[in-house]
Protein backbone atom coordinates (compact mmCIF):
# COMPACT_ATOMS: atom_id res chain seq x y z
CA UNK A 1 0.00 0.00 0.00
CA UNK A 2 2.48 2.89 1.06
CA UNK A 3 4.54 2.06 -2.30
CA UNK A 4 1.72 2.48 -4.55
CA UNK A 5 0.32 5.30 -2.77
CA UNK A 6 4.38 6.78 -2.77
CA UNK A 7 4.13 6.41 -6.47
CA UNK A 8 0.45 7.58 -6.95
CA UNK A 9 0.24 10.51 -5.84
CA UNK A 10 2.76 12.85 -7.85
CA UNK A 11 0.94 11.30 -10.89
CA UNK A 12 -2.36 11.92 -9.14
CA UNK A 13 -0.61 15.58 -8.86
CA UNK A 14 0.57 15.85 -12.57
CA UNK A 15 -2.70 14.36 -13.70
CA UNK A 16 -4.66 17.24 -12.39
CA UNK A 17 -2.36 19.85 -13.80
CA UNK A 18 -2.58 18.07 -17.36
CA UNK A 19 -6.23 18.45 -17.13
CA UNK A 20 -6.33 21.95 -16.06
CA UNK A 21 -3.91 22.56 -18.98
CA UNK A 22 -6.05 20.11 -21.47
CA UNK A 23 -9.50 21.20 -20.15
CA UNK A 24 -10.06 24.76 -22.02
CA UNK A 25 -9.27 22.43 -25.44
CA UNK A 26 -11.39 20.01 -24.42
CA UNK A 27 -14.33 22.39 -23.95
CA UNK A 28 -13.65 24.79 -27.11
CA UNK A 29 -13.50 21.78 -29.30
CA UNK A 30 -16.79 20.32 -28.10
CA UNK A 31 -18.34 23.67 -27.99
CA UNK A 32 -17.45 24.21 -31.47
CA UNK A 33 -19.83 21.08 -32.71
CA UNK A 34 -22.57 22.61 -30.75
CA UNK A 35 -25.02 24.21 -33.29
CA UNK A 36 -26.64 27.19 -30.81
CA UNK A 37 -26.00 29.30 -27.42
CA UNK A 38 -28.22 27.26 -25.82
CA UNK A 39 -26.75 23.67 -26.38
CA UNK A 40 -24.00 25.31 -24.60
CA UNK A 41 -25.67 26.90 -21.83
CA UNK A 42 -27.67 23.35 -20.98
CA UNK A 43 -24.69 21.59 -21.13
CA UNK A 44 -21.21 23.33 -21.47
CA UNK A 45 -19.53 19.78 -20.94
CA UNK A 46 -21.68 17.52 -22.30
CA UNK A 47 -20.64 15.79 -25.91
CA UNK A 48 -22.33 17.34 -28.47
CA UNK A 49 -25.69 15.22 -29.05
CA UNK A 50 -25.30 15.85 -33.21
CA UNK A 51 -22.02 16.71 -34.54
CA UNK A 52 -22.11 19.40 -36.75
CA UNK A 53 -19.22 20.77 -39.39
CA UNK A 54 -21.20 23.70 -40.15
CA UNK A 55 -19.80 25.56 -37.90
CA UNK A 56 -16.21 24.96 -39.37
CA UNK A 57 -17.83 25.59 -42.95
CA UNK A 58 -19.15 29.09 -41.38
CA UNK A 59 -16.66 30.16 -39.44
CA UNK A 60 -13.97 29.54 -42.87
CA UNK A 61 -16.08 31.83 -44.72
CA UNK A 62 -16.92 34.53 -42.39
CA UNK A 63 -14.25 34.90 -40.42
CA UNK A 64 -11.73 34.84 -43.34
CA UNK A 65 -9.62 32.29 -41.47
CA UNK A 66 -7.80 31.14 -44.24
CA UNK A 67 -7.13 35.19 -45.17
CA UNK A 68 -5.58 35.53 -41.58
CA UNK A 69 -3.58 31.99 -41.76
CA UNK A 70 -2.41 32.89 -44.88
CA UNK A 71 -1.22 36.37 -43.66
CA UNK A 72 0.11 34.77 -40.65
CA UNK A 73 2.03 31.99 -42.58
CA UNK A 74 4.00 33.45 -45.12
CA UNK A 75 4.73 36.97 -43.10
CA UNK A 76 6.03 35.23 -40.18
CA UNK A 77 7.65 32.41 -42.70
CA UNK A 78 9.21 35.15 -45.07
CA UNK A 79 10.44 37.46 -41.63
CA UNK A 80 12.28 34.29 -39.75
CA UNK A 81 13.77 33.16 -43.22
CA UNK A 82 15.04 36.70 -43.87
CA UNK A 83 16.39 36.76 -40.39
CA UNK A 84 18.10 34.15 -40.52
CA UNK A 85 20.02 34.41 -43.24
CA UNK A 86 21.25 37.99 -42.47
CA UNK A 87 22.26 37.17 -39.05
CA UNK A 88 24.09 34.07 -40.19
CA UNK A 89 26.34 36.17 -42.83
CA UNK A 90 26.58 39.15 -39.59
CA UNK A 91 27.54 36.02 -37.35
CA UNK A 92 29.87 34.11 -40.25
CA UNK A 93 31.64 37.99 -40.36
CA UNK A 94 31.74 38.39 -36.82
CA UNK A 95 32.91 34.65 -35.62
CA UNK A 96 35.38 33.44 -38.68
CA UNK A 97 36.27 36.46 -40.48
CA UNK A 98 39.71 38.09 -39.28
CA UNK A 99 38.86 41.65 -38.85
CA UNK A 100 38.58 41.37 -35.18
CA UNK A 101 38.53 45.17 -33.90
CA UNK A 102 35.96 46.11 -36.33
CA UNK A 103 33.41 43.20 -35.41
CA UNK A 104 33.83 43.35 -31.67
CA UNK A 105 31.92 47.19 -32.22
CA UNK A 106 29.57 45.11 -34.23
CA UNK A 107 28.99 42.52 -32.08
CA UNK A 108 29.02 44.91 -28.76
CA UNK A 109 26.74 47.37 -30.95
CA UNK A 110 24.27 44.35 -31.80
CA UNK A 111 24.55 43.34 -28.15
CA UNK A 112 22.93 46.65 -27.15
CA UNK A 113 19.34 45.66 -28.69
CA UNK A 114 18.75 42.65 -26.15
CA UNK A 115 18.59 44.73 -23.34
CA UNK A 116 15.86 46.80 -24.88
CA UNK A 117 12.43 45.37 -24.43
CA UNK A 118 10.35 45.91 -27.46
CA UNK A 119 7.17 47.49 -25.90
CA UNK A 120 9.51 50.14 -25.06
CA UNK A 121 9.67 50.69 -28.97
CA UNK A 122 6.26 50.81 -29.97
CA UNK A 123 5.68 53.85 -29.99
CA UNK A 124 9.11 55.38 -31.84
CA UNK A 125 8.45 52.32 -34.56
CA UNK A 126 4.81 53.12 -35.22
CA UNK A 127 5.80 56.83 -35.64
CA UNK A 128 8.50 55.57 -38.08
CA UNK A 129 6.69 52.90 -40.22
CA UNK A 130 4.18 56.24 -40.50
CA UNK A 131 6.66 58.28 -41.56
CA UNK A 132 8.20 55.52 -43.78
CA UNK A 133 4.63 55.34 -45.61
CA UNK A 134 4.06 51.49 -44.68
CA UNK A 135 1.79 51.75 -41.99
CA UNK A 136 -1.07 49.51 -42.45
CA UNK A 137 0.57 47.00 -44.77
CA UNK A 138 2.86 43.88 -44.34
CA UNK A 139 5.72 45.73 -44.77
CA UNK A 140 5.18 47.86 -41.58
CA UNK A 141 5.19 44.09 -39.40
CA UNK A 142 8.00 42.29 -41.88
CA UNK A 143 10.59 45.28 -41.40
CA UNK A 144 9.80 45.45 -37.26
CA UNK A 145 10.31 41.47 -36.91
CA UNK A 146 13.20 41.05 -39.25
CA UNK A 147 14.89 43.79 -37.01
CA UNK A 148 13.61 42.56 -33.83
CA UNK A 149 14.76 39.01 -34.05
CA UNK A 150 18.29 40.18 -35.41
CA UNK A 151 20.11 40.83 -31.75
CA UNK A 152 19.09 37.27 -30.45
CA UNK A 153 20.08 35.63 -33.50
CA UNK A 154 23.46 37.08 -34.22
CA UNK A 155 24.91 36.62 -30.62
CA UNK A 156 23.45 32.59 -30.39
CA UNK A 157 24.96 31.72 -34.18
CA UNK A 158 27.80 33.57 -33.16
CA UNK A 159 28.40 31.94 -29.85
CA UNK A 160 27.71 28.59 -32.65
CA UNK A 161 30.19 29.53 -34.71
CA UNK A 162 33.09 30.51 -32.59
CA UNK A 163 32.90 26.54 -31.59
CA UNK A 164 33.48 25.53 -35.15
CA UNK A 165 37.08 23.77 -35.65
CA UNK A 166 38.87 26.32 -38.62
CA UNK A 167 40.46 23.30 -39.73
CA UNK A 168 38.18 22.64 -42.60
CA UNK A 169 37.77 26.03 -43.41
CA UNK A 170 41.29 26.45 -43.65
CA UNK A 171 41.83 23.51 -45.76
CA UNK A 172 39.00 24.76 -47.97
CA UNK A 173 40.75 28.37 -48.10
CA UNK A 174 43.74 27.15 -48.94
CA UNK A 175 42.38 24.84 -52.38
CA UNK A 176 41.22 27.99 -53.56
CA UNK A 177 37.37 28.49 -51.98
CA UNK A 178 36.52 32.20 -51.77
CA UNK A 179 35.04 33.44 -48.68
CA UNK A 180 31.59 33.43 -50.14
CA UNK A 181 31.88 29.85 -50.68
CA UNK A 182 33.31 29.01 -47.41
CA UNK A 183 30.18 30.54 -45.57
CA UNK A 184 27.49 29.10 -47.44
CA UNK A 185 29.34 25.67 -48.04
CA UNK A 186 31.23 25.00 -44.62
CA UNK A 187 30.18 26.69 -42.24
CA UNK A 188 26.69 27.28 -42.75
CA UNK A 189 25.66 23.63 -42.90
CA UNK A 190 27.94 23.09 -39.75
CA UNK A 191 25.61 25.96 -38.39
CA UNK A 192 22.46 23.94 -39.14
CA UNK A 193 21.74 23.34 -35.53
CA UNK A 194 21.74 27.02 -34.06
CA UNK A 195 19.59 27.93 -37.09
CA UNK A 196 17.42 25.47 -36.34
CA UNK A 197 16.51 26.83 -33.14
CA UNK A 198 16.38 30.32 -34.24
CA UNK A 199 14.76 29.53 -37.04
CA UNK A 200 12.05 28.56 -34.47
CA UNK A 201 11.92 30.81 -31.99
CA UNK A 202 11.58 33.53 -34.56
CA UNK A 203 8.77 31.89 -36.74
CA UNK A 204 6.83 31.23 -33.12
CA UNK A 205 7.51 34.95 -31.89
CA UNK A 206 6.12 36.28 -35.38
CA UNK A 207 2.94 33.75 -35.88
CA UNK A 208 1.90 34.53 -32.72
CA UNK A 209 3.00 38.33 -32.28
CA UNK A 210 -0.88 40.48 -31.36
CA UNK A 211 0.52 44.01 -30.89
CA UNK A 212 2.19 45.42 -33.57
CA UNK A 213 -0.01 43.58 -35.57
CA UNK A 214 -3.46 45.06 -33.73
CA UNK A 215 -1.89 48.72 -33.92
CA UNK A 216 -0.50 48.59 -37.14
CA UNK A 217 -3.12 47.06 -39.45
CA UNK A 218 -6.51 48.11 -40.10
CA UNK A 219 -7.62 46.02 -43.00
CA UNK A 220 -9.11 42.98 -42.44
CA UNK A 221 -8.01 41.46 -44.92
CA UNK A 222 -4.48 42.04 -43.86
CA UNK A 223 -4.41 40.90 -39.96
CA UNK A 224 -2.56 38.19 -39.06
CA UNK A 225 -4.39 35.21 -37.28
CA UNK A 226 -3.59 36.55 -33.82
CA UNK A 227 -5.19 39.70 -34.24
CA UNK A 228 -7.96 38.78 -36.61
CA UNK A 229 -9.17 36.04 -34.25
CA UNK A 230 -9.54 39.15 -31.72
CA UNK A 231 -11.71 40.84 -34.35
CA UNK A 232 -13.90 37.87 -35.10
CA UNK A 233 -14.58 37.42 -31.52
CA UNK A 234 -15.66 41.30 -31.22
CA UNK A 235 -17.93 40.99 -33.93
CA UNK A 236 -19.72 37.29 -33.70
CA UNK A 237 -20.06 37.74 -29.46
CA UNK A 238 -23.34 36.12 -29.67
CA UNK A 239 -22.46 33.24 -31.56
CA UNK A 240 -20.29 31.29 -29.34
CA UNK A 241 -20.37 28.09 -31.48
CA UNK A 242 -19.11 29.56 -34.11
CA UNK A 243 -16.00 31.71 -32.00
CA UNK A 244 -15.35 28.27 -30.24
CA UNK A 245 -14.95 26.98 -34.37
CA UNK A 246 -12.34 30.21 -35.24
CA UNK A 247 -10.40 28.98 -32.16
CA UNK A 248 -9.83 25.53 -32.84
CA UNK A 249 -9.18 26.29 -36.74
CA UNK A 250 -6.43 28.82 -35.55
CA UNK A 251 -5.55 26.64 -32.88
CA UNK A 252 -5.03 23.39 -34.54
CA UNK A 253 -2.18 23.56 -37.10
CA UNK A 254 0.02 25.11 -34.13
CA UNK A 255 -0.82 22.10 -32.03
CA UNK A 256 -0.28 19.53 -34.95
CA UNK A 257 3.54 20.97 -35.73
CA UNK A 258 3.82 20.61 -31.80
CA UNK A 259 2.73 16.95 -32.04
CA UNK A 260 5.51 16.34 -34.60
CA UNK A 261 8.32 18.83 -33.25
CA UNK A 262 7.59 19.04 -29.93
CA UNK A 263 11.28 18.11 -29.01
CA UNK A 264 12.75 20.65 -31.69
CA UNK A 265 10.47 23.34 -30.25
CA UNK A 266 10.72 22.74 -26.57
CA UNK A 267 14.58 22.91 -26.75
CA UNK A 268 14.39 25.61 -29.24
CA UNK A 269 12.39 28.05 -26.93
CA UNK A 270 13.90 27.09 -23.93
CA UNK A 271 17.28 28.25 -25.28
CA UNK A 272 15.64 31.61 -26.31
CA UNK A 273 13.86 31.69 -23.04
CA UNK A 274 16.33 34.64 -22.61
CA UNK A 275 15.00 36.36 -25.69
CA UNK A 276 11.37 36.08 -24.37
CA UNK B 1 44.45 32.70 -46.48
CA UNK B 2 43.87 35.79 -44.16
CA UNK B 3 43.46 37.62 -47.34
CA UNK B 4 40.60 35.89 -48.56
CA UNK B 5 38.88 35.67 -44.62
CA UNK B 6 40.00 39.66 -44.18
CA UNK B 7 37.64 40.48 -47.55
CA UNK B 8 35.86 44.16 -46.74
CA UNK B 9 33.92 43.98 -49.43
CA UNK B 10 32.47 40.88 -48.43
CA UNK B 11 32.47 42.05 -44.45
CA UNK B 12 30.80 44.79 -45.77
CA UNK B 13 28.24 42.47 -47.59
CA UNK B 14 27.50 40.51 -44.76
CA UNK B 15 27.29 43.23 -41.85
CA UNK B 16 25.88 46.16 -43.32
CA UNK B 17 22.02 44.85 -44.08
CA UNK B 18 21.84 43.97 -40.26
CA UNK B 19 23.45 46.69 -38.96
CA UNK B 20 21.01 48.86 -41.29
CA UNK B 21 17.65 47.24 -40.27
CA UNK B 22 18.76 46.95 -36.52
CA UNK B 23 19.91 50.74 -36.79
CA UNK B 24 16.83 52.15 -38.72
CA UNK B 25 14.16 49.78 -36.59
CA UNK B 26 15.87 49.43 -33.09
CA UNK B 27 18.51 52.02 -32.09
CA UNK B 28 16.91 54.68 -33.80
CA UNK B 29 13.87 54.37 -32.38
CA UNK B 30 15.20 54.34 -29.01
CA UNK B 31 16.40 57.81 -29.48
CA UNK B 32 13.44 58.96 -31.08
CA UNK B 33 11.84 57.66 -27.63
CA UNK B 34 14.07 60.20 -25.62
CA UNK B 35 13.28 62.98 -28.25
CA UNK B 36 9.38 62.65 -28.07
CA UNK B 37 9.53 62.21 -24.42
CA UNK B 38 10.14 65.62 -23.72
CA UNK B 39 8.19 66.78 -25.96
CA UNK B 40 4.14 67.41 -25.86
CA UNK B 41 3.63 65.67 -29.57
CA UNK B 42 0.17 64.61 -30.64
CA UNK B 43 1.03 63.22 -34.05
CA UNK B 44 0.06 66.72 -35.67
CA UNK B 45 0.79 69.95 -34.42
CA UNK B 46 4.10 70.84 -34.10
CA UNK B 47 6.23 69.35 -31.19
CA UNK B 48 7.06 71.52 -28.17
CA UNK B 49 9.99 70.80 -26.22
CA UNK B 50 8.59 70.59 -22.44
CA UNK B 51 11.38 69.11 -20.72
CA UNK B 52 10.35 66.49 -17.55
CA UNK B 53 7.39 67.65 -17.51
CA UNK B 54 5.87 64.19 -19.09
CA UNK B 55 7.85 62.53 -16.63
CA UNK B 56 6.17 64.48 -13.55
CA UNK B 57 2.84 64.16 -14.84
CA UNK B 58 3.31 60.68 -15.36
CA UNK B 59 3.67 60.17 -11.41
CA UNK B 60 1.00 62.31 -11.11
CA UNK B 61 -1.14 60.38 -12.85
CA UNK B 62 -2.97 58.34 -10.91
CA UNK B 63 -3.91 55.76 -13.75
CA UNK B 64 -0.78 55.69 -14.66
CA UNK B 65 0.53 54.70 -10.86
CA UNK B 66 -2.62 52.52 -10.56
CA UNK B 67 -1.30 50.39 -13.70
CA UNK B 68 2.55 50.05 -12.27
CA UNK B 69 0.26 48.91 -8.84
CA UNK B 70 -0.87 46.29 -11.55
CA UNK B 71 2.26 45.00 -12.84
CA UNK B 72 3.27 44.54 -9.55
CA UNK B 73 1.01 42.49 -8.78
CA UNK B 74 2.11 40.04 -11.61
CA UNK B 75 5.56 40.12 -9.83
CA UNK B 76 4.27 39.32 -6.79
CA UNK B 77 1.99 36.70 -7.97
CA UNK B 78 4.70 34.79 -9.82
CA UNK B 79 7.58 35.05 -7.24
CA UNK B 80 5.16 33.75 -4.44
CA UNK B 81 2.65 31.54 -6.34
CA UNK B 82 3.83 30.77 -9.68
CA UNK B 83 7.50 29.82 -8.46
CA UNK B 84 6.77 28.05 -5.46
CA UNK B 85 4.33 25.68 -8.17
CA UNK B 86 7.01 25.29 -10.68
CA UNK B 87 9.43 23.55 -8.21
CA UNK B 88 6.67 21.38 -6.89
CA UNK B 89 5.67 19.93 -10.37
CA UNK B 90 8.73 19.61 -11.85
CA UNK B 91 10.20 17.93 -8.77
CA UNK B 92 7.20 15.74 -9.42
CA UNK B 93 8.10 15.25 -13.08
CA UNK B 94 11.45 14.42 -12.26
CA UNK B 95 10.46 11.80 -10.38
CA UNK B 96 8.36 9.96 -12.14
CA UNK B 97 9.57 7.51 -14.95
CA UNK B 98 6.42 6.80 -16.60
CA UNK B 99 4.54 9.26 -18.68
CA UNK B 100 7.37 12.06 -17.95
CA UNK B 101 7.60 12.92 -21.54
CA UNK B 102 4.07 12.94 -21.31
CA UNK B 103 3.94 15.24 -18.60
CA UNK B 104 6.75 17.83 -20.31
CA UNK B 105 5.25 18.00 -23.38
CA UNK B 106 1.77 18.91 -21.69
CA UNK B 107 2.64 21.55 -19.35
CA UNK B 108 4.91 22.91 -22.23
CA UNK B 109 1.75 23.41 -24.65
CA UNK B 110 -0.09 26.64 -23.56
CA UNK B 111 3.36 28.98 -24.51
CA UNK B 112 3.64 27.45 -28.38
CA UNK B 113 -0.27 29.40 -28.67
CA UNK B 114 -0.68 32.75 -29.13
CA UNK B 115 -1.15 35.22 -26.08
CA UNK B 116 -4.63 36.49 -27.87
CA UNK B 117 -6.16 32.93 -28.66
CA UNK B 118 -5.48 32.01 -24.87
CA UNK B 119 -7.31 35.13 -24.08
CA UNK B 120 -10.48 34.09 -26.28
CA UNK B 121 -10.18 30.67 -24.89
CA UNK B 122 -10.07 32.04 -21.18
CA UNK B 123 -12.86 34.78 -21.53
CA UNK B 124 -15.16 31.90 -22.28
CA UNK B 125 -13.71 29.80 -18.95
CA UNK B 126 -14.75 33.03 -17.01
CA UNK B 127 -17.75 33.65 -19.04
CA UNK B 128 -20.48 34.30 -16.63
CA UNK B 129 -23.15 31.78 -17.94
CA UNK B 130 -21.45 28.98 -19.98
CA UNK B 131 -17.91 29.30 -18.33
CA UNK B 132 -16.16 26.92 -16.45
CA UNK B 133 -15.86 28.65 -13.00
CA UNK B 134 -19.55 29.61 -12.25
CA UNK B 135 -21.04 26.39 -13.84
CA UNK B 136 -18.23 25.23 -10.85
CA UNK B 137 -19.14 27.27 -8.43
CA UNK B 138 -23.06 26.82 -9.15
CA UNK B 139 -22.86 23.00 -8.37
CA UNK B 140 -22.11 24.33 -4.45
CA UNK B 141 -25.07 26.87 -4.71
CA UNK B 142 -22.73 29.75 -5.16
CA UNK B 143 -24.05 33.04 -7.08
CA UNK B 144 -22.39 33.33 -10.38
CA UNK B 145 -19.52 35.62 -10.45
CA UNK B 146 -18.78 37.96 -13.57
CA UNK B 147 -14.99 37.34 -13.29
CA UNK B 148 -13.46 39.65 -16.08
CA UNK B 149 -16.10 42.63 -15.25
CA UNK B 150 -16.15 42.76 -11.90
CA UNK B 151 -13.30 45.08 -10.31
CA UNK B 152 -12.56 42.81 -7.58
CA UNK B 153 -11.97 39.68 -9.47
CA UNK B 154 -10.69 40.79 -13.14
CA UNK B 155 -7.14 40.74 -12.11
CA UNK B 156 -6.84 38.14 -10.48
CA UNK B 157 -8.68 36.05 -13.36
CA UNK B 158 -6.22 37.60 -15.70
CA UNK B 159 -3.61 36.61 -13.58
CA UNK B 160 -4.19 33.11 -13.59
CA UNK B 161 -4.73 32.94 -17.09
CA UNK B 162 -1.36 34.32 -17.78
CA UNK B 163 0.12 31.98 -15.24
CA UNK B 164 -2.14 28.96 -17.11
CA UNK B 165 0.20 30.10 -19.83
CA UNK B 166 3.50 30.57 -18.72
CA UNK B 167 4.08 27.74 -15.96
CA UNK B 168 4.66 25.35 -18.35
CA UNK B 169 7.84 26.71 -19.63
CA UNK B 170 9.52 27.31 -16.61
CA UNK B 171 8.57 23.59 -15.21
CA UNK B 172 10.46 22.28 -18.71
CA UNK B 173 13.57 24.86 -18.21
CA UNK B 174 13.82 23.80 -13.93
CA UNK B 175 13.20 20.04 -14.85
CA UNK B 176 16.10 20.07 -17.23
CA UNK B 177 18.10 21.35 -14.44
CA UNK B 178 17.16 19.04 -12.30
CA UNK B 179 17.63 16.06 -14.70
CA UNK B 180 21.47 17.36 -15.35
CA UNK B 181 21.77 16.77 -11.62
CA UNK B 182 24.37 13.85 -10.81
CA UNK B 183 22.58 10.72 -10.35
CA UNK B 184 25.26 9.92 -7.54
CA UNK B 185 24.31 13.29 -5.54
CA UNK B 186 20.44 11.26 -4.88
CA UNK B 187 21.72 8.03 -4.78
CA UNK B 188 24.04 8.88 -2.16
CA UNK B 189 21.43 10.30 0.01
CA UNK B 190 19.25 7.33 -0.39
CA UNK B 191 21.53 5.13 1.18
CA UNK B 192 21.91 7.17 3.87
CA UNK B 193 18.02 7.20 5.12
CA UNK B 194 16.60 9.70 3.43
CA UNK B 195 13.16 9.91 1.79
CA UNK B 196 12.29 11.11 -1.45
CA UNK B 197 10.63 14.68 0.25
CA UNK B 198 13.43 15.09 2.07
CA UNK B 199 16.01 14.52 -0.65
CA UNK B 200 13.71 16.88 -2.65
CA UNK B 201 13.52 19.93 -0.24
CA UNK B 202 17.78 19.04 0.90
CA UNK B 203 19.16 18.37 -2.18
CA UNK B 204 18.14 18.87 -5.70
CA UNK B 205 16.54 22.49 -4.52
CA UNK B 206 19.26 24.40 -3.22
CA UNK B 207 20.61 22.90 -6.57
CA UNK B 208 18.85 24.10 -8.65
CA UNK B 209 18.57 27.96 -7.40
CA UNK B 210 20.88 29.25 -9.90
CA UNK B 211 18.09 28.33 -12.51
CA UNK B 212 15.38 29.49 -9.84
CA UNK B 213 16.87 32.69 -9.85
CA UNK B 214 16.90 33.02 -13.80
CA UNK B 215 12.61 31.79 -13.50
CA UNK B 216 12.47 34.82 -11.44
CA UNK B 217 14.85 37.36 -13.41
CA UNK B 218 12.34 36.22 -16.50
CA UNK B 219 9.43 36.46 -14.56
CA UNK B 220 10.38 40.21 -13.61
CA UNK B 221 10.99 41.05 -17.29
CA UNK B 222 8.27 39.35 -18.71
CA UNK B 223 5.46 40.91 -15.85
CA UNK B 224 7.08 44.39 -17.06
CA UNK B 225 6.40 43.47 -20.86
CA UNK B 226 2.91 41.82 -19.95
CA UNK B 227 0.14 43.47 -22.65
CA UNK B 228 -1.71 41.24 -24.96
CA UNK B 229 -3.43 39.15 -22.49
CA UNK B 230 -4.52 42.10 -21.10
CA UNK B 231 -5.44 44.25 -24.27
CA UNK B 232 -7.10 41.10 -25.77
CA UNK B 233 -9.34 40.03 -21.67
CA UNK B 234 -9.98 43.15 -20.76
CA UNK B 235 -8.39 45.98 -22.60
CA UNK B 236 -7.62 47.42 -19.23
CA UNK B 237 -11.17 47.60 -18.15
CA UNK B 238 -13.53 46.94 -15.88
CA UNK B 239 -12.30 50.83 -14.58
CA UNK B 240 -8.85 50.51 -15.10
CA UNK B 241 -8.90 47.23 -13.04
CA UNK B 242 -6.50 45.36 -14.77
CA UNK B 243 -4.36 48.16 -16.96
CA UNK B 244 -0.86 47.58 -17.00
CA UNK B 245 1.50 50.01 -17.90
CA UNK B 246 2.64 48.85 -21.64
CA UNK B 247 -1.70 49.09 -22.24
CA UNK B 248 -2.10 52.18 -20.62
CA UNK B 249 0.82 53.47 -22.65
CA UNK B 250 -0.48 52.02 -25.86
CA UNK B 251 -3.68 53.32 -25.69
CA UNK B 252 -2.41 56.52 -24.74
CA UNK B 253 -0.51 56.83 -27.89
CA UNK B 254 -2.77 55.52 -30.26
CA UNK B 255 -5.94 56.35 -29.13
CA UNK B 256 -5.70 59.39 -27.52
CA UNK B 257 -2.79 60.65 -30.14
CA UNK B 258 -0.46 62.07 -26.59
CA UNK B 259 2.90 60.22 -28.75
CA UNK B 260 4.94 62.78 -26.43
CA UNK B 261 3.41 61.39 -23.41
CA UNK B 262 3.40 57.81 -24.29
CA UNK B 263 6.86 57.57 -24.93
CA UNK B 264 7.68 59.73 -21.69
CA UNK B 265 5.74 56.34 -20.14
CA UNK B 266 7.60 53.91 -22.35
CA UNK B 267 10.83 55.26 -20.98
CA UNK B 268 9.46 55.10 -17.46
CA UNK B 269 8.58 51.22 -18.00
CA UNK B 270 12.04 50.84 -19.33
CA UNK B 271 13.74 52.37 -16.36
CA UNK B 272 11.42 50.63 -14.28
CA UNK B 273 12.50 47.30 -15.75
CA UNK B 274 15.97 48.30 -14.86
CA UNK B 275 16.10 48.85 -11.69
CA UNK B 276 13.84 46.27 -10.65
CA UNK B 277 16.71 43.37 -12.55
CA UNK B 278 19.15 45.51 -10.71
CA UNK B 279 17.82 45.24 -7.45
CA UNK B 280 17.32 41.77 -7.75
CA UNK B 281 20.86 41.04 -9.11
CA UNK B 282 22.33 42.84 -5.96
CA UNK B 283 19.96 41.37 -3.46
CA UNK B 284 18.66 37.74 -4.64
CA UNK B 285 21.26 36.84 -7.46
CA UNK B 286 24.51 37.07 -6.00
CA UNK B 287 23.91 34.75 -3.12
CA UNK B 288 22.82 31.18 -5.90
CA UNK B 289 25.39 32.29 -8.42
CA UNK B 290 27.68 29.02 -8.19
CA UNK B 291 26.85 25.77 -7.27
CA UNK B 292 29.53 22.92 -7.50
CA UNK B 293 28.25 19.35 -7.36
Amino acid sequence: MPKIFKKGVPHLLLMIYVIIILFPFVFILFSSFKYSNDAIVNAPFGLPDRISFENYAEAWKKAKISTYFFNSAYLSLSAAVVAIFLAAATAYAIARMRLKRISNAVYQFILIGMLIPSNVLFISQYILVKDLGILGTHWSLFFPYVAGALPFSVLLIVAFMKAIPSEMEEAAIVDGLGVIGSFLRIILPLSVPALVTVFIINLMGNWNEYLLSNFFISKDYLRTLPTGMVGFRDSFKMNYPLVFTGVVISVLPILVLYGFLQRTIIEGLTAGGVKG
Amino acid sequence: MNKTLRNPYVYLLFVVPTIGLYFLFFVYPVFQSVVYGVTDWDGLNPAKFVGLENFINAFKDADFTASIRNNMYFILFSIFIQVPLIITFSLLISGVKRFQGFYKTTVFMPSILSTSIIGILWQFMYHPSIGFFNKFLGWFGIEPIYWLSDPKWAMLSVLVTNAWQWMGFYIVLVLAAILAIPKEINEAAEIDGATGIQRAIKITTPLIMPIISVVVMLSIAGAMRVVDIVLVMTNGGPAGATEVMASYMVNKAIRFGQYGYGTALSIIIFAIALILTAIYQLVFARKSERVEY
